[in-house]
């Protein structure tokens, strides 16, 4: 070891300098430079005056924020979970390898290539009232259609059965990896004891593949934290601001109002709720390792 | 072998020279939608129909009239200054830009647009060729700063045919349309007992920038001055009350569609679902080429009005315009020279331009026989007395619009009192301009 370390070189480092520079530039450079844009009263065309944390005051004390705060909240807690049920039901149903499991992998993962603008076209064209689809079946029924798109409740509910089908696929792939990697044995061994098939859900699959959905969960937290694309396209954030999300907020606060200053500061509030939700995983999984050694 | 790359190169470099030489290249953004499809290489403009269609076939002339300049053409999303705004802030923004005259203010006051007089006397452009309202609306603090295009409005687009069934028509055949707010109810009222459809089709889901424009020529009409300071609007008050009350009663009685958006709003009426659609001035040229196909909903059976006045202070509607403006940036005198062409020709088309629908900035198209003779025109012309904009000097105009947007199609849905909503635009609204 020490030898090695002896022999290690400065010159070494350029290895990772590619990767090094581009995550300087990309990364560390903007996180700093949002911290100093959020101290300051400034718009995209120049340079600010320093306000201290007047823009954080005024963020918390925006009745709109804490709204969009709320609908975030709101939007993770629902999506997450139908995201990683959903997807263990889809990776558990196709854990087999016939033709037509194939298929069906492919075509469920297929939504995730799309782009958000094709995603909320196609949804649309679904809640749209007078020729949507569900607005045309309503009235096959006699029933009167919902305006999905501008009642409160029902736009964000709209956005968020967008977001699920777009977003299936990488839970489902994440899931039916991990569902792979479990040894037959263990199944062998759940079948010699006549274990039922709920049995070897609840005591051999899902505590196989327990990391794998913490880690789903994590991501698909961190992902959902910043919808955007969905709720600007189908809803705009209406109506009455019951869709906006965080981040179509920061968006509108800076570029739409040129108010970068706050919008900064908005964001370091979405950085910090990021970062909680990161640490969360970081812990959750350490504590794990440490329990199995 | 080494001879014949040496030419080869040699060509390709003198080839790529002389069209660098040849060719002044402009980039143009702008919204009004994309139609490649139908109109990518049109170039007979009298043949193009409706916005997207008009500008795309006028650009394509100007090239085809201009071998040596190349124009290059961003369309993007309306209104398009996110990008815009964007774009400004790395340095990379176009050479002309599409603007709103309500827009221009935001980016005259940071010094990020540059004036166009010389630009225009360069090209024998006098500034009184322009209407009041089109120079007007671009000229600031005595400067011109872009090219006035046109005037437009909201409108009332009728579907007459659908009035007929109603028994809403003269016997001169024009459609019998309200003079008071009790009119507009009783009239919506017959209207939908004898049609079974609702009596207006208005825009109110995603996009509700229609909300504000109704709202402030509802103000308009009642005399209120919710901006005597451009920094600070007053929504607080009996007017801004009785008209956010009266909108909400066109939705509580049903007399309009519901959660329409911008692009379901235009089909609806296109599709015979409603009488009167609330929609701009952009749209006359392609509902009238609609109601001239037979078997559609609106053939032979379409006709458009102003907003009516629904109240007794003045009659007034509520207007803006479209004008092309030039980003801060350095150009060379050729690029400087192509634009001035390019405002010449789009100042010279001015007419083609008002076959949309749009009133004319060019006070010569008005007396033009052939833009009289344009189907409608009368009815609306009153507009150019009428139609008033906000004071030039309030800022953040569209990011107002989005506001009150919100908060009265809130109040209009019941998801807030109307007291409410109006407290919170106007303090959501004082608070933006207080924090430029």
């Amino acid at each position: 070891m020490a030898e090695s370390y002896r022999r290690s070189q400065w010159s070494n480092g350029l290895f990772i300098l590619p990767y090094l520079s581009v995550f300087i530039v990309l990364l560390v450079f903007p996180l700093f430079w949002g911290a100093w844009l959020s101290l300051h009263k400034v718009d995209l065309f120049g340079p600010g005056r320093f306000v201290g944390l007047g823009n954080y005051a005024r963020v918390l004390a925006d009745p709109v924020f804490l709204q969009a705060l709320r609908n975030s909240i709101v939007f993770v807690l629902v999506s997450v979970p139908s995201l990683v049920v959903l997807g263990l039901f889809l990776a558990l149903a196709l854990n087999k390898t016939t033709r037509t499991t194939s298929f069906l992998r492919g075509l469920f993962f297929s939504s995730s290539v799309l782009s958000v603008t094709i995603v909320t076209l196609i949804w649309r064209f679904v809640f749209i009232p007078g020729d949507g689809l569900l607005a045309v079946i309503s009235e096959q029924f006699g029933v009167q259609p919902v305006n999905f798109l501008s009642t409160s409740g029902w736009s964000l509910f709209s956005v968020g059965v967008a977001t699920v089908w777009w977003c299936i696929g990488l839970p489902m792939m994440l899931f039916l990896a991990a569902l792979q990697q479990i040894p037959n044995d263990l199944y062998e061994a759940a079948a010699l004891d006549n274990a039922s098939p709920w049995r070897v859900l609840k005591r051999v699959t899902l505590p196989s593949i327990a990391r794998t959905i913490m880690l789903v969960t994590i991501i698909q937290i961190v992902m959902q934290f910043q919808l955007f694309g969905q709720a600007q396209l189908m809803t705009n954030g209406g109506p009455n601001g019951t869709s906006r999300p965080l981040v179509m907020y920061i968006y509108e606060v800076g570029f739409v109002r040129w108010d970068v200053g706050k919008a900064a500061a908005a964001s370091e509030f979405l950085f910090l709720i990021i970062l909680v939700a990161a640490m969360a995983q970081y812990v959750v999984s350490s504590r794990k390792s440490e329990a199995s050694e | 072998m080494r001879r014949f790359l040496l030419s080869t190169a040699a060509l390709i470099a003198l080839t790529c020279a002389t069209s660098a030489h040849a060719q002044t290249k402009i980039e143009l953004q702008r919204f009004f939608g994309a139609c490649d499809a139908d109109y990518g290489k049109v170039t007979d403009v009298s043949k193009a129909v409706g916005e997207c269609g008009i500008i795309t076939s006028l650009v394509n002339k100007f090239e085809a009239d201009n071998p040596d300049i190349d124009v290059n053409v961003t369309t993007v999303e309306w209104p398009g200054y996110d990008q815009l705004n964007a774009q400004l802030a790395s340095g990379a923004a176009p050479d002309v830009v599409s603007m709103h005259y309500s827009a221009i203010s935001d980016y005259q006051s940071r010094g990020l647009i540059d004036p166009v007089d010389d630009v225009l006397s360069a090209q024998g452009i006098s500034p009184d060729s322009f209407t009041d309202a089109g120079r007007g609306g671009v000229t600031k603090e005595g400067q011109m700063f872009g090219l006035p295009f046109d005037n437009w409005t909201m409108l009332f687009h009728v579907n007459l045919n659908l009035m007929k069934q109603a028994g809403l028509v003269n016997a001169d055949g024009t459609p019998i349309l309200p003079k008071s707010a009790d009119e507009l109810f009783a009239q919506g009222k017959q209207f939908k007992e004898k049609t079974g459809k609702p009596y207006l089709i208005q825009i109110a889901a995603n996009e509700t920038a229609s909300y504000a424009r109704i709202l402030y020529t509802l103000l308009q009409q009642q005399n209120a001055d919710f901006f005597a300071d451009p920094t600070k609007i007053t929504l607080n008050t009996p007017e801004a009350k009785n008209a956010v009350e009266l909108m909400k009663k066109i939705k509580d009685e049903g007399l309009s569609t519901l959660g329409l958006d911008y692009a379901a709003a235009v089909t609806a009426f296109t599709n015979g679902d409603g009488g009167i659609a609330v929609n701009g001035t952009w749209l006359i040229g392609d509902f009238v080429a609609q109601s001239e196909k037979d078997g559609t909903p609106l053939a032979k059976g379409y006709t458009v009005y102003p907003v009516p006045q629904l109240y007794p202070g003045r009659d007034s509607t509520y207007a803006d315009g479209h004008s092309w403006v030039l980003p801060h940036k350095d150009r060379t005198p050729e690029q400087t020279q192509a634009i001035g062409k390019l405002f010449k020709f789009l100042a010279d088309n001015d007419y083609e331009w008002a076959r949309t629908g749009h009133l004319p900035a060019v006070k010569a198209v008005f007396d033009k026989a052939e833009f009289k003779a344009l189907p409608h025109r009368e009815n609306i012309a009153e507009i150019a007395e009428t139609g008033r904009s906000l004071p030039g000097a309030v800022q953040r105009q569209f990011a107002i619009q989005d506001i009150i947007g919100e908060e009265v199609g809130a109040a209009v849905n019941g998801d807030k009192s109307i007291d409410e909503a109006l407290g919170s635009a106007e303090s959501r609204i004082n608070d933006l301009l207080a924090n430029i």
